[in-house]
């Protein structure tokens, strides 16, 4: 027995040795997080389909109704096209969701010109035409990756001509597209477990500090945006509080009403 | 060894010199980001969607970084490390906005990659502590890069 019980005692250290050795030193289980000064700058921001994914366990959602493919004015400042190409890719993610095949075709061509409005058109030909392609063969999760993949070339060819602050222009009006739709899910169907998908208040405080710092865009979307932004803060930074019915209306009409003036020429 | 012989001997050297030291001097962030990326290959075949977009840098050993994450209840997240480094050890853990730490035990550590998994039980930020626990470089490249379904 003593000798079965020193066996057990080794194999029992021996799997606790091995297991330590696959996971690693355990971490605390609490930090400080005041005391992370070495916090990386630029947050990345959540994709409209991450949030999507998410509204889409709460209950079936009818995205066909939230789906626009219209073409849409075409700008000729740089800024007002970084603003739409973010919202453009936001609702091909949104005709995804719709698996409406004809209006990721157009959103797709309509990327491109967009893409082309702002000179970095030839990092986005080949997914342009690799979203229509497989809109045609109805193959979604290629659409939602090449989307992925466009707004990803789109900021990376930006940022390789130190164009960062309309790279985060596209962000932008990709986030302020994905809550629009967000909100107006949430407010036809209301549950405290959606609007607490409106709970980004650090994301809306990157974004608020991304806007001062582009003071050379002095057009009237850029002030509104801002201005909207300040009125859009208190009613998602409730802390452990839930966010009301009433908040999440709030945000709807607010989100909409910029998503009219990124998409309308002044 | 004749004359030709000893030439293209010498010039052979010198091209793998140049080789090695050009393969020393730009491995990259990039070259972590693959990494990375190949340590998330499994997860995509489970139904994860990974992003196009990473992070990444270079750490000395037992040097650590936070990256401030926004995730949202109802999603599932996993998130993987990775260096071009292979004898250097790296770990990543996620904690929810009191510091406390929010991953699922199955979270791993293997060499030169790691992953964390994480169920938000609530939306809002999250912290993503990456660490070079140990390397044999000065600095070491590391690269995060994350899936959701």
């Amino acid at each position: 027995m003593i000798l079965f019980s020193k066996h057990f005692k080794l194999i029992v250290a021996a799997f606790c040795g091995l297991s330590l050795h696959a996971h690693g030193a355990q971490a605390p289980q609490h930090i400080n997080i005041n005391q992370l000064s070495t916090t990386v700058e630029d947050v990345v921001v959540p994709l409209p389909n991450e949030i999507f994914g998410a509204l889409n366990k709460l209950g079936a959602v009818n995205w066909k109704e939230h789906v626009r493919s219209d073409k849409g004015p075409n700008f000729t400042e740089r800024p007002r096209i970084a603003l739409l190409l973010g919202a453009v890719i936001a609702d091909g993610f949104i005709a995804v969701q719709a698996e409406d095949a004809p209006a990721v075709k157009d959103i797709g061509q309509r990327v491109l010109g967009l893409a082309k409005g702002i000179g970095v058109g030839n990092s986005i030909t080949p997914h342009a035409k690799a979203i229509i392609e497989a809109a045609d063969k109805r193959n979604w999760e290629n659409v939602r990756q090449e989307l992925d993949r466009t707004q990803n070339s789109v900021q990376q060819a930006m940022n390789e001509v130190h164009d960062e602050k309309l790279s985060q222009l596209v962000s932008l009006g990709g986030w302020l597209r994905g809550t629009e739709v967000l909100t107006s899910v949430v407010k036809q169907h209301f549950s405290p477990d959606g609007a607490e998908l409106l709970h980004q208040p650090d994301l809306l405080a990157y974004f608020q500090t991304r806007l001062k710092a582009m003071p050379e865009f002095n057009l009237p979307i850029i002030h509104q945006i801002q201005d909207a932004l300040l009125e859009v803060k208190p009613l998602i930074d409730v802390g452990n509080a839930h966010i009301p019915a009433e908040s999440v209306k709030k945000v709807n009409e607010i989100t909409t009403r910029l998503g009219t003036g990124i998409v309308t020429k002044d | 060894m004749n004359g030709f012989a000893k030439i293209l001997f010498r010039t052979s050297f010198l091209l793998g010199a140049v080789v090695i030291m050009q393969h020393a001097s730009f491995a990259s962030v990039d070259d972590a980001q693959s990494f990375a990326l190949q340590a998330a290959e499994p997860y995509v075949k489970q139904g994860f969607q990974v992003r196009e977009d990473y992070w990444g840098g270079d750490l000395a050993s037992g040097e650590k970084k936070a990256v401030r994450q926004q995730l949202f209840k109802g999603n599932e997240y996993w998130f993987w490390l990775g260096t071009e480094v292979d004898r250097a050890k790296v770990s990543v853990h996620i904690y929810d906005s009191d510091g406390k730490l929010a991953e699922e035990p199955d979270s791993w550590e293997k060499g030169h990659f790691a992953a964390a998994h994480v169920i938000p039980k609530t939306t809002g930020s999250y912290f993503i502590i990456v660490s070079v626990e140990e390397s044999p470089e000065e600095r070491t490249h590391w690269a995060l890069v994350y899936g959701f379904r």
